[in-house]
């Protein structure tokens, strides 16, 4: 089963390894003892057999025995068990310790021959011994000498060791698992604290933040990461709160007219002229509130990546001519000028009808906000980043700087009452906004308040390759 | 103008009641006789028992949708030219209704004066005859199309070729209210109604009022609140 929590798969991970690590180093740390004891006991065992080796002396029946004053001392100062063999694999001497027991049988070939090299074989009664074979002259007679040891003393030192090393296992791992668990626990309690305050943030109350012990952190980054998506949602939702409330403000205003025209006008009786223009009152709003409901479309369709651009080499001058020459009589009827300079080979690859659009509404905007008999720059010029710009300069009233970032937002108005009876909805820079964006442009402003604006439109310039196609405009 | 042999039947499948009995109304005022079906159901049912020679066809329609409706028909074979009325606003909608038969489409909310001009468009009757013509008059107005000659009264209008269009196009439906939306349909060819635009409209009509009607007593161009312009002779 697989814990639920962090906190208890890290322990559960740290226990495993402290256990694996644990058993390789009692592993490791046995086989060197093991191996050290068996150095020494080696050591030992060379020198018994040389030791033995002076002790043997030929007998006159043509045996072999131990020259030792005392028999019965002479073996616990030397080796445990002593064999002596004749090559032809008589046994010639056995030590009383052997109790008859054979170390490995007769003489092997080439047995003894070499450097004692000491082994480890077992007695017949399972005593693990070690044994040293060397071959000896006895007065011009071979002999195999066995000398051994038993290594039991040896393995019970052992054994010993892997018994401290085994109770200690159990008592490591479980202090090693409640110290990881206990640590774990205190390194991911940040984690804990960020989910318990971000639960508590909800929409409505989206200006709260994590608080960030140690910015510096892992957990701080993460802490401040959040704080910045935080941030971001709270300015859409900002926005989105705005623009319901603004959405409302101006379905409200159309629904409220045709309301009051209608009332009023079935109080009393009227004559049918007078009834036909309370209709025609009405149809009127109808027809503001299906402009709205239309340009909302364009938006909301734009936001959803639905409307397909049919882009072409576009030059953006004559595009701006064409737009000028939509709206020149709207600024005709103010008596103001619109002017057009710039570079005709300047391409831009967009889709002319909505780019067009997007330029009219800025025209729009500048003749809608400027003083009667001032004039409209349109200029369009290449910059030094390979990008084409547009710039619509009016000599208008201009925007106070703390409405400028909110220009472009949906049904933002920068002065709510005076602007309303040019009967546009507070989209048309908006959909500016977004069509420069679905171009892959940006859109600027400039406004200084009483000294006009400038929009600023940059868009990619296009490849010079292909020439543009003949404008399609308006006039 | 020659006699009705009958009266054009139109089908309306609609089942929005207060939409359904406006068009009724409206089109029976036009001397159509209306038949209304409020379900796809209804609709297909009368298809097939009646003639008529027109189909005016909602889409979102409860049971039946209207797309299926139209399909259905068009795989019997039916001939009858099919308007759509579409609430739905996705391009591909309007697509595939074309793609499913349909002849023509609107949007709702639509400007009745345009529905009764595509209804014209698509039964081709009387007045539609008009557009061909190149001598069109009214009173003492008179135009030649292809010599772009304008005169009233004997006068010549001195119009730019945007206001020639403009009254070009008023003279084609003389007598008949001409929404905005058909103005910047058919003489802006825009295809959406971009809120500059209706200022345009308006300016350009202020601008012909004063060549064609200021100069004389009796007035051609007329405003219908709320709806259109009219170019007719007040009785």
């Amino acid at each position: 089963m697989r814990p639920r929590n962090v906190r208890s798969r890290l322990t559960v991970w740290y226990v495993l390894v402290l256990a694996g690590l644990l058993a390789l180093y009692a592993g490791v740390a046995s086989v060197f003892l093991l191996l050290n004891l068996r150095e020494d006991f080696d050591r030992n065992l060379v020198k018994d057999v040389e030791i033995v080796e002076g002790m043997l002396a030929k007998e006159p029946s043509g045996g072999v025995s131990l020259h030792a004053s005392r028999p019965d001392a002479s073996e616990p100062r030397i080796g445990n068990f002593i064999e002596v063999w004749s090559p032809q694999g008589a046994l010639l001497y056995r030590s009383a310790a052997l109790q008859g027991q054979s170390m490995g049988g007769p003489p092997l070939q080439d047995e003894g021959l070499e450097d004692p090299s000491p082994s480890t074989t077992r007695l017949p009664n399972g005593t693990r011994i070690r044994v040293a074979s060397s071959v000896y002259f006895v007065e011009d007679q071979p002999v195999l000498l066995r000398v051994a040891y038993s290594e039991e003393r040896l393995w019970g030192e052992l054994g010993e060791f892997g018994e401290v090393l085994l109770l200690g296992f159990p008592v490591a791992i479980l202090l090693a698992g409640f110290g990881g668990y206990a640590l774990a626990r205190k390194a991911l309690s940040p984690i804990d604290s960020m989910a318990t305050q971000a639960k508590k943030i909800s929409a409505e109350r989206l200006g709260d933040r994590l608080s960030i012990e140690n910015p510096e952190d892992e957990l701080g980054r993460l802490g401040t990461v959040l704080n910045d998506m935080l941030g971001r949602l709270q300015a859409a939702f900002d926005q989105l709160r705005r623009f319901t409330a603004d959405a409302s403000h101006e379905l409200r205003t159309p629904l409220t007219a045709m309301r009051s025209v209608g009332e009023v006008a079935l109080q009393d009786h009227r004559g049918p002229e007078e009834y036909r223009d309370v209709i025609g009152s009405m149809l009127e709003e109808v027809d503001r509130l299906t402009r709205l409901s239309e340009s909302l479309l364009t938006l909301s369709r734009g936001d959803a990546g639905h409307v397909p651009l049919r882009k072409e080499h576009v030059s953006l001058l004559e595009l701006a001519k064409g737009a000028v020459a939509s709206v020149e009589v709207l600024a005709e009827e103010k008596h103001q000028q619109i002017e057009v300079q710039g570079d005709e080979s300047l391409l831009v690859s967009a889709d002319r009808l909505i780019l067009r659009q997007a330029i009219i509404n800025l025209l729009d905007n500048a003749i809608k906000y400027s003083s009667t008999e001032s004039r409209v720059l349109v200029r369009v010029e290449g910059a030094a980043n390979g990008e084409v710009c547009l710039e619509v300069i009016d000599q208008g009233t201009g925007i106070p700087s703390e409405h400028q970032p909110y220009v472009f937002d949906r049904f933002y108005r920068v002065d709510k009452a005076r602007t309303r009876e040019w009967g546009g909805a507070g989209l048309g820079l908006s959909i500016t906004h977004w069509a420069v964006e679905a171009h892959e442009g940006k859109i600027s402003l400039e406004s200084e308040e009483g000294r006009g604006s400038t929009f600023r439109i940059s868009l990619p310039a296009a490849q010079r390759s292909s020439t543009s196609s003949p404008q399609g405009g308006l006039d | 103008m020659q006699e009705e042999k009958r009266q054009l039947r139109i089908l309306v499948v609609e089942d929005e009641a207060k939409v359904a009995r406006a068009l009724k109304e409206g089109l029976e005022r036009e001397k159509y006789e209306v038949v209304v079906a409020p379900t796809g159901e209804e609709g297909f049912f009368l298809v097939n028992e009646q003639e008529f020679d027109l189909i005016i066809l909602d889409l979102m329609l409860p049971g039946r949708d209207g797309l299926e409706v139209l399909a259905t028909l068009r795989k019997r074979g039916l001939q009858t030219p099919v308007l759509i009325l579409t609430a739905r606003d996705a391009v591909e909608d309007r697509v595939q209704g074309l793609d499913q038969g349909a002849d023509d489409y609107l949007v709702k909310p639509f400007a009745f004066p345009e529905l009764l001009a595509r209804v014209r468009a698509r039964l081709r009757r009387g007045r539609m005859e008009q557009p061909h013509l190149l001598n069109l008059n009214l009173a003492d107005l008179e135009m030649n199309v292809l010599t772009r000659n304008a005169s009233r009264d004997g006068k010549h209008l001195d119009l730019t070729a945007r206001e020639f269009e403009l009254l070009e196009y008023l003279l084609r439906y003389k007598g008949e209210v001409v929404s905005r939306e058909m103005l910047a349909h058919s003489v802006w060819k825009e295809a959406v109604r971009a809120t500059p635009l209706d200022n345009i409209i308006d300016v350009h009509i202020n601008r012909l009022r004063r060549k064609v009607d200021e100069p004389f007593d009796r007035k051609l161009i007329h405003t219908v609140r709320g709806v259109g312009f009219v170019l007719r002779e007040e009785s």
